[in-house]
């Protein structure tokens, strides 16, 4: 899990990489990850990456970062090696005043770690104002100077603001860590190459024995392991100085050998709080951002459903064919009447009985001496008879809310063989006043229109 | 996933009449929107499949198939080759393979080879017409096939002629239910599997689990809208939008520009949001014909959108979140005002109780900008109170449409908006929990999955009283 996976599965994500079949695929094939989800998501990361055009998004964000955390890391380091060479100077003059280098090697390091705990505490912010406080954060700033592809890239990414405030404490703490070893270099060089004579001087009313106890305090880590590390109360009163008369003090002369030895406290020191400290501060940032890193693997857009898709077995119910387009044949019918006639020479009903059609008759105010139902429970043959013997005009009752079926469509093909006119009279139910609708009379008339016979009439 | 279509599961075949309403009930049965559903007899005119398939697995297949249209026609066949009744199934084997290339008899070989292939038959009727002598032919063909059968009485007008086509129905089917697609619930369609389970004893396996399918299915959709909910009520309030500025100083136009992008990326969210939910309930063909169909062109940010779907006054003083609007504005300002690093804040800072009432105002335009860097505009996070509960009675409203509506309609949803959607769901505590999280969702930080979870569970909570 880094910072790359998480770029790369978000690419995946922003392009919709993998359907839901390849997904719950992968979920089947790796059955045993089910209750691990980073693992899966990191594993699908891993297959899918190929997917992704070259140069990838993780690959330039990863360039860019290395290139500027490397080339702020080498000015820290040597803005450490020269801090520490210019504070440790010694001409021969006067002694060198350890409490600038105490400064610089315990305060400063205290200060900005309880400065950088803080702002692990308000990392989850996206404005954190702590965090902008740290030199990482002009990394940003200063990639927003690149050339237009890269800030592109860095406008275009829209990550958890919370990893980059991680990443900018993390490679704070990194940065620091650097700077400090420069100056544990520099101590050890300078301590190596040139006679040191260290001393102690500040204008504040402390006396040696207060001064004394204030560094064994500070001594405290290693008093244990390396009590020559631990600055005698002798060496300490041995040691103080002050400028004026820019005259050493004899006693300070006389035991110049000695004052070397604060050496072994101010690496101890730096060892300790500059760089074992920062070392834990490094070690703890790193775990806040592996675990908002992991926090944000699940929080990407998209990843949910990439893990549902997975783990949720695949239901359809759907078709898996597309229904081609209908379109409904036919247009508006061109032999329509308004009005029954007064008479017809045979009254035929579609799929009713003769007492309907002795009611409908009388309803609709028509004569006709022949009345005979028509398709329903008759036989093909006993329709044929009928058809056979049918000549005239022939008013034929069709249910309207019953759309017409091809073995009404064959029927009438037979009868406009023998008859001379057919009046095919759609009519409503009952309860309707047996008056039809609009929409079953345009079914009717398409469907007749379709059938093109001109002997045909549709009474409307 | 290849389908493994192996034959063994059950099948049943949705048959009938021309334009009784096969398709609707297969659509609804299957959640499929795609099926055509029309007045014009003869839509279908291909029989097609819909199977339940879990991972490729196929648990049961449903046919939809065109109407009988020369149903005496067959029945004459058939009885020309009058045979015992065992051997009538083989009689129908034979006319398919008889007339499998005549035109003709393209519609009744489409519905009855999946019968003779050993489907299941539903018969299909509209109990709102009166029963008609023409439907004994083909009911008589089906009792020829010797599948196991039962008949659907669907209701597709208000006049209702059930009592009589029970009585004959009755006569030819084993099993005789009503149900109207239309209309019908998700415990209703379950209810209707259980009955076709029963048909014959073997698929009763295969049904019952493809019956707690459906109900895991149906909790997926449930999970998978409040999801979608979720994230765009995050999205929406946690939004910023930057526009870079050319000259020192803002113009009004820039601010105007600014807002206006502001807000229309936030109605492209609640597009997306609601196109996703039609998606999780398959009505993906709604969009085509009924855009905009809910909210009839009612504007996210309008004043009738704030008085139908936001809290009342009342409700707002309740939350007691006004003083939190404010506070949160005066600690960005702070913010932006002590760290160089912003620069510094200016333009209209909104806030305070005038949060409240409307919709004039919805969050902050500040320039912002560093040495370093470009200045910019910026707008958001939402800062109205009342926006998060709009946006979510809007979403919520319409994923319940959605959610409740049959696959079998085709006609525009309409709207019966009134403030009392709000009184179906909102009370004191789920307000003060909601409120929890809209805090969270547009305080500018990260939200800590946890958060995204509760809300979550609630607008899951909520979706499913409503809509059950």
């Amino acid at each position: 899990m880094n910072l790359t996976s998480y770029l790369d599965l978000y690419a995946l994500l922003d392009k919709k990489s993998g359907s839901r079949e390849e997904r719950r695929a992968f979920g089947l094939e790796h059955e045993n990850l089910k209750e691990k989800p980073l693992q899966q998501l990191l594993l699908w990361t891993k297959e899918y990456r190929g997917r992704l055009k070259r140069p990838r998004l993780s690959e330039k964000i990863g360039s860019y970062l290395y290139g500027i955390t490397l080339t702020l890391g080498i000015i820290a380091f040597l803005l450490g090696l020269f801090s520490g060479i210019a504070l440790l100077n010694y001409s021969g003059h006067e002694p060198v005043n350890v409490v600038y280098f105490m400064a610089m090697v315990i305060l400063l390091p205290l200060l900005t770690m309880a400065l950088a705990l803080i702002s692990m505490f308000r990392a989850g912010a996206s404005r954190s104002f702590l965090v902008h406080l740290s030199p990482a954060y002009w990394m940003e700033k200063i990639i927003r100077l690149f050339p237009g592809s890269v800030k592109k890239t860095f406008d275009e990414v829209q990550i958890n603001p919370a990893i980059v405030n991680w990443l900018i404490i993390k490679r704070s703490q990194m940065l620091a860590l650097i700077f400090s070893a420069g100056l544990l270099l520099a101590l050890l060089g300078m301590v190596v190459t040139k006679d040191i004579a260290f001393a102690w001087s500040t204008t504040l009313h402390i006396a040696p024995q207060e001064f004394h106890r204030m560094l064994e305090t500070v001594a405290l880590p290693w008093k244990g392991l390396f009590p020559s590390a631990v600055p005698s109360l002798s060496l300490i009163e041995q040691s103080q100085y002050f400028r004026l008369g820019e005259k050493l003090n004899p006693e300070m002369v006389k035991h110049a050998s000695q004052l070397g030895e604060w050496w072994k406290f101010l690496a101890c020191a730096t060892l300790f709080y500059a760089i074992i400290l920062r070392f834990c501060m490094w070690l703890l940032s790193v775990a806040g951002y592996r675990r908002i890193l992991k926090r944000s693997f699940f929080n990407l857009d998209g990843s949910e459903k990439l893990l549902r898709e997975m783990n949720e077995p695949v239901i359809t119910t759907s078709s898996s064919k597309r229904e081609p387009a209908f379109e409904s044949e036919g247009k508006h019918y061109s032999r329509e009447i308004n009005v029954f006639n007064d008479a017809y020479d045979r009254t035929l009903g579609w799929a009713m009985s003769e007492d309907d059609l002795k009611v409908l008759n009388d309803a609709m105010g028509v004569i006709s001496p022949m009345m005979e139902d028509v398709g329903g429970t008759n036989s093909l043959e006993e329709d044929r008879k009928i058809v056979s013997r049918t000549e005239g005009s022939v008013l034929l009752y069709v249910k309207a809310w019953e759309p017409p079926t091809m073995d009404f469509v064959d029927f009438l093909e037979d009868l406009a063989k023998t008859a001379d006119t057919i009046t095919v009279a759609p009519v409503g139910m009952r309860e309707e006043a047996y008056l039809p609708g609009n929409r079953e009379l345009a079914v009717w008339g398409r469907k007749l229109q379709n059938l093109g016979e001109k002997k045909v009439w549709l009474k409307i | 996933m290849v389908e493994n279509m192996t034959g063994l599961h059950p099948k049943f075949a949705v048959v009938g009449h021309p334009n009784k309403g096969k398709s609707s009930i297969v659509s609804t049965l299957a959640f499929d929107d795609s099926v055509q559903i029309s007045d014009t007899p003869g839509t279908t005119t291909k029989k097609r499949s819909f199977p339940l398939t879990v991972d490729g697995r196929v648990v049961y297949e449903l046919f939809d198939t065109p109407g009988f249209q020369r149903a005496r026609s067959v029945l004459s066949w058939l009885q020309q080759h009058e045979v015992t009744a065992d051997k009538r199934p083989e009689t129908v084997r034979a006319f398919i393979g008889e007339h499998r290339e005549n035109p003709r008899y393209n519609d009744e070989i489409e519905l009855l080879e999946p019968i003779m292939d050993g489907a299941g038959i539903i018969y299909v009727v509209d109990g709102s017409k009166p029963y008609g002598e023409e439907y004994e032919a083909e009911m008589e063909i089906l009792r020829w096939t010797g599948q196991p059968s039962m008949a659907l009485i669907n209701l597709i007008d208000d006049t209702n002629y059930v009592e009589e086509w029970k009585r004959a129905l009755g006569q030819y089917f084993k099993m005789v239910r009503l149900f109207n697609p239309m209309k019908a619930t998700f415990p209703q369609h379950l209810s209707l599997l259980q009955s076709i389970a029963q048909l014959k004893e073997e698929w009763i396996g295969p049904v019952s689990e493809s019956i707690e399918l459906f109900k895991t299915y149906h909790e997926q959709m449930f999970e998978q809208t409040a999801q979608s909910i979720t994230h765009l009520l995050y999205r929406s309030l946690s939004h910023v939008e930057r526009l870079p500025l050319r000259t020192e100083e803002a113009t009004e136009a820039e601010k105007i520009l600014v807002f206006e992008r502001y807000k229309a990326k936030l109605r492209t969210f609640e597009e997306v949001s609601q196109h996703r939910v039609e998606q999780v309930w398959h009505h993906e063909n709604l969009e085509k014909a009924q855009q905009a169909l809910l909210f009839d062109g009612m504007d996210l940010f309008s004043k009738e959108s704030a008085s139908l779907f936001g809290l009342s006054r009342k409700e707002l003083l309740i939350t007691g979140t006004t003083g939190g609007a404010v506070t949160g504005a005066g600690i960005d300002l702070l913010l932006g005002g002590a760290t160089l690093f912003l620069g510094s804040a200016i333009g209209a800072v909104v806030g305070g109780t005038s949060a409240f009432f409307g919709f004039s105002e919805l969050s902050d335009v500040k320039v912002l900008g560093q040495k370093l860097g470009k200045r910019y505009l910026e707008t958001g996070p939402m800062k109205n109170v009342n926006f998060p509960y709009i946006l979510l009675n809007r979403a919520l409203f319409h994923a319940v449409k959605i959610a409740g509506r049959s696959h079998a309609l085709r006609d525009k949803v309409m709207l019966e908006m009134g403030r009392d959607f709000t009184d179906r769901w909102m009370d004191d505590a789920l307000r003060k929990s909601l409120d929890k999280c809209h805090k969270a969702f547009r305080s500018g930080n990260e939200v800590k999955p946890e958060v995204l979870k509760t809300y979550e569970s609630l607008v899951k909570t909520v979706l499913k009283r409503l809509v059950q």
